[in-house]
């Protein structure tokens, strides 16, 4: 009896233990996911409640109105046209579902949601609508115009731009946009952010991951030189580079490269020679490190998770993988987030939109600071990304960057894309300025080489966030 | 004086004139939002039952009150919860409610007064495997499980009836040290209802004999060897059937099934939500409403907890599930005191079963766990459910009054000097 009477002590430790995790897990899963679940496309009940509310304004962090409310409740922009377009995908517009907009994802401040009991019961007293919260948003919508003017006509694209050191993203745009005013003549897929959502091929942007895993796996890389011949073949792939055209018996060869030498002038070559001597778990487990296979959950913007591919894969795929082609997919912002990381000393942090909330009179409801997201790198294995990316602009592929007087840096890729004429064009850089902490992720799709078609719109967004102030 | 004193401290009486107060005002709110006499007569009647089930039922037998003004708080949450989803469940709910009372009473006096039970056993055991072959032969299939059988126009889930000769004859076979025995009825439940394709009913049979199992015997070796059998069980059945298979992938990412059943966890996910910390309010949320826009499918049954998140909020919600943590609590200390291995293996196994009950629905509520549809005990509809959660209550009941006649013959025979206390 004594005994049974232990066992019924252990037996219920067990139970209680259940209960706990019941707790506990019940309250980790709505902390971290509740505004999400709050902003999905799927609520109505929040949708209903929107008759009975002014939503509050969205405001850039210096204080211009993005979006406010007429006496009904109506949205009203502003009266500057490019300024409506430029901020479209950071604001959103109630016409789309914009599931990583401030229309969507701050609904429950715009809309109400957060209103303490003694609010609402004032409102309902005074027999008024209630009123919804202000967003101030970490954009710079002066930025926004500005940089929207320097995209290619009619191309699509995307270009985000954020302090590495905290995070914020300062700057957010996605082309094809449109004017809310006037959503019914808005372009079919305007209202995707490609920022946030759309994954494509990094192209040899990429390659800053393979230099990295290199740091972390391949001790000797130092006195290693790599031979490019113009064509590797590889499985039942053949890798080639940039320039190369078999049929014109066209190839471009790079000889013997350092590591360095091989990122400045984005060798192929080389690179799928490394992805294939590391293997595809070391860069695959680099990758990770990056956040690539990673459920994104951050506090603010909804970011489509990036993806590594997981299942066998060929020697052909390897090698591709190792100069950012095959199945790789990611979201401009997850690699501005990887050059921020190069930037800021190996510490990624998380991006986010929301400065501050404010209520209708003119009070704090919430304010939000930076956080770490993860630590892909170690100072020093940062230090040297820093410096080869500096290479790239001084002497590489990324000279169209450059500026006098700061350090710019930056890595640049042209991804291949399946159907399509022209490669994507990608600059990723930063500034290496403790005065100026960005970072930049720019992408004109279809449009040609990133060291000819991105590099010099990113000089020029550099150039603004110097001369104003950044 | 002493009398008094005791009076006044009673946790029991408190919680129950709150309870009362609570609801009384819950369904006069829902009243005033439908203006129906039938939301009059249950802010009345409600109350009344709660006053009943918790001051007068003791008054029967030597009853906890405790355990039964918690009982009586989430049975009539469960009520309320329903009439606001659909005022016809709720009045059927309030009659299960009813019926449930009488029925723990019995299980309460079957409990206090039967002395061998032996006979009861072997009857029991007959009739549960009879019972569970019955929907194989003639039962009807429902979310992927064939675990219905009709009478008429009754419907009735054997497992639900079987839970309880279950916890019963597995308590007295390990009682009599029949670990073998016990063991071979349990798989042989198990085994039936794995054909039943019913596997939410299987995990929680199959944790009520583990828990039982280790507290008679103490023996890790035997809980090991169960569990390593239960996962090889698990890994077969999710070869075997496709909705297992399904119910997976929508655990994995149910954003993925919007179009269709992991719609219902989605849902939930929105109105817990919207519902935030203090709720949207009784009755204002939509949650409940199946056939409204927004509205979570089986909102009255696997999907019960979430609603209450929805109206009531997270504060009240895990209040509810305190509520469960203490009935459990309260279980094991009357297991702790229980004078005869019987009654302390029913008492664990009531324990056991409410709280994995609780657990594997919850859990699958907020998709800590795949869901499988099993009952929220007192809370979902139906009358099977709530008569087998009450009789679990009725069992505990049982055990209580004897320990607590065994106390009162030892105090008597102290206070005449004739024995040790």
């Amino acid at each position: 009896m004594k005994k049974l009477k232990k066992n019924i002590l252990r037996a219920a430790f067990v139970l209680c233990a259940l209960f706990a995790l019941l707790l506990g897990y019940g309250a980790y899963t709505v902390s971290v996911n509740s505004n999400r679940w709050f902003s999905s496309t799927l609520n109505v009940y929040a949708r209903q409640k929107r008759q009975d509310v002014i939503p509050g304004r969205i405001l850039d962090r210096s204080g211009v109105v993005l979006a406010s409310s007429d006496g009904e409740g109506e949205r009203v922009y502003p009266d500057d046209e490019a300024l409506r377009r430029a901020t479209v995908h950071a604001v959103g517009s109630s016409a789309f579902n914009m599931k990583s907009s401030a229309e969507y994802f701050y609904a429950a401040y715009l809309y109400g949601s957060r209103l303490s009991f003694p609010e609402r019961l004032g409102y309902a007293l005074k027999g008024e609508k209630y009123k919804g919260d202000d967003v101030v948003l970490t954009i710079d919508s002066a930025l926004n115009a500005y940089a929207a003017s320097l995209f290619p006509q009619d191309k699509k694209g995307a270009a985000v731009v954020m302090n590495y050191r905290t995070g914020e993203v300062l700057c957010l745009l996605s082309f094809p946009n449109f004017d809310p005013r006037n959503t019914s003549a808005a372009p079919s897929g305007a209202s995707i952010n490609r920022v946030t959502q759309s994954l494509m091929a990094p192209g040899s942007t990429f390659k800053i991951v393979t230099y990295a895993s290199v740091l972390e796996n391949m001790t000797d890389y130092q006195s290693r030189t790599f031979i490019c011949g113009g064509q590797l073949q590889a499985g039942n792939r053949i890798i080639t580079d940039a320039g190369t055209d078999l049929e014109a018996g066209k190839i471009t060869q790079h000889g013997a490269l350092t590591l360095r030498e091989a990122f400045l002038k984005s060798c192929n070559n080389t690179f799928a020679q490394i992805a294939l001597e590391l293997g595809d778990a070391a860069l695959r487990r680099t990758a990770e490190s990056f956040g690539f296979n990673d459920n994104f959950l951050f506090r603010d913007l909804v970011v489509e998770n990036s993806r590594y591919p997981t299942s066998n894969r060929t020697d052909g795929e390897i090698a591709w993988t190792g100069a950012g082609q095959s199945a790789l997919a990611v979201s401009p912002l997850h690699m501005c987030m990887v050059a921020s990381s190069i930037a800021n000393d190996g510490t990624m942090m998380e991006p986010w939109m929301i400065l501050e909330a404010r209520t209708a009179s003119g009070g704090t409801r919430a304010s939000f600071s930076a956080r770490q997201y993860r630590r892909p790198l170690n100072a020093a294995q940062a230090a040297v990304l820093k410096d080869a990316m500096r290479g790239v602009v001084t002497g590489g592929t990324g000279t169209a960057a450059n500026l006098s007087g700061v350090k710019v840096c930056g890595k640049t890729g042209s991804a291949e894309i399946d159907g399509q004429e022209q490669t994507n064009a990608w600059f990723l850089g930063f500034l290496d300025e403790p005065a100026s902490p960005y970072a930049l992720a720019v992408v004109v799709e279809d449009a040609g080489g990133g060291g000819s078609v991105s590099a010099p719109i990113a000089r020029q967004i550099f150039s603004w966030l110097l001369s104003h102030g950044y | 004086m002493a009398k008094n004193a005791s009076r006044r401290r009673d946790p029991a009486r408190g919680m129950m004139a709150a309870s009362m107060v609570f609801f009384f005002v819950g369904f006069l709110l829902l009243a005033a939002h439908d203006g129906e006499w039938q939301s009059f007569l249950l802010a009345l009647i409600v109350p009344l039952i709660i006053f009943g089930g918790t001051a007068l039922l003791p008054r029967l037998f030597p009853a906890d009150k405790l355990l039964l003004s918690l009982t009586n708080f989430l049975c009539a949450l469960g009520v309320l919860m329903l009439y606001r989803i659909s005022p016809q469940r709720g009045l059927n709910q309030a009659v299960n409610y009813g019926v449930g009372v009488g029925c723990m009473v019995l299980c309460a006096f079957l409990i206090r007064y039967v002395r061998s039970w032996k006979a009861l056993t072997i009857l029991m055991v007959g009739g549960s495997l009879v019972l569970l072959a019955l929907p194989l032969l003639i039962g009807t299939e429902q979310n992927g499980a064939k675990n219905w059988i009709w009478i008429g126009s009754y419907s009735l889930q054997p497992s639900e009836i079987v839970k309880l000769a279950l916890l019963l004859c597995v308590s007295f076979l390990l009682s009599q040290k029949k670990a073998l025995l016990s063991i071979l009825f349990g798989g042989a439940c198990l085994a039936l209802l794995m054909l039943q394709k019913d596997l939410g009913t299987a995990l929680l049979y199959f944790g009520l004999c583990l828990v039982m199992l280790y507290v008679s015997t103490g023996s890790l070796l035997l809980v090991g060897a169960g569990l390593a059998g239960g996962a090889g069980a698990a890994v077969m059945g999710y070869q075997m059937f496709a909705h297992v298979k399904a119910r997976l992938a929508i655990w994995q990412d149910p954003w993925q099934y919007t179009q269709g059943a992991g719609l219902q966890l989605v849902r939930s996910f929105v109105a817990i939500a919207n519902g935030g910390l203090w709720g949207v309010g009784l009755g204002l949320g939509n949650a409940g409403n199946t056939t409204r826009a927004g509205g979570i499918p089986e909102a009255y049954n696997d999907f019960i907890y979430p609603v209450i998140l929805h109206e009531f909020g997270l504060i009240f919600g895990a209040v509810v599930i305190l509520m469960y943590l203490f009935i459990v609590i309260r279980a094991i200390m009357i297991a702790r005191r229980s004078t005869s291995v019987f009654h302390a293996l029913v008492s664990v196994g009531c324990a056991g079963l409410i709280t994995l009950q609780t657990f594997v629905i919850i859990a699958g509520n907020i998709k800590l766990i795949p869901l499988t549809g099993v009952t929220l005990p007192f809370i979902s509809y139906g009358g099977t459910s709530m008569v087998s959660s009450l009789c679990l209550i009725g069992f505990l009941q049982g055990v209580a009054s004897r320990n607590k006649a065994g106390v009162d013959q030892d105090r008597a025979l102290a206070m005449h000097g004739g024995g040790a206390p």
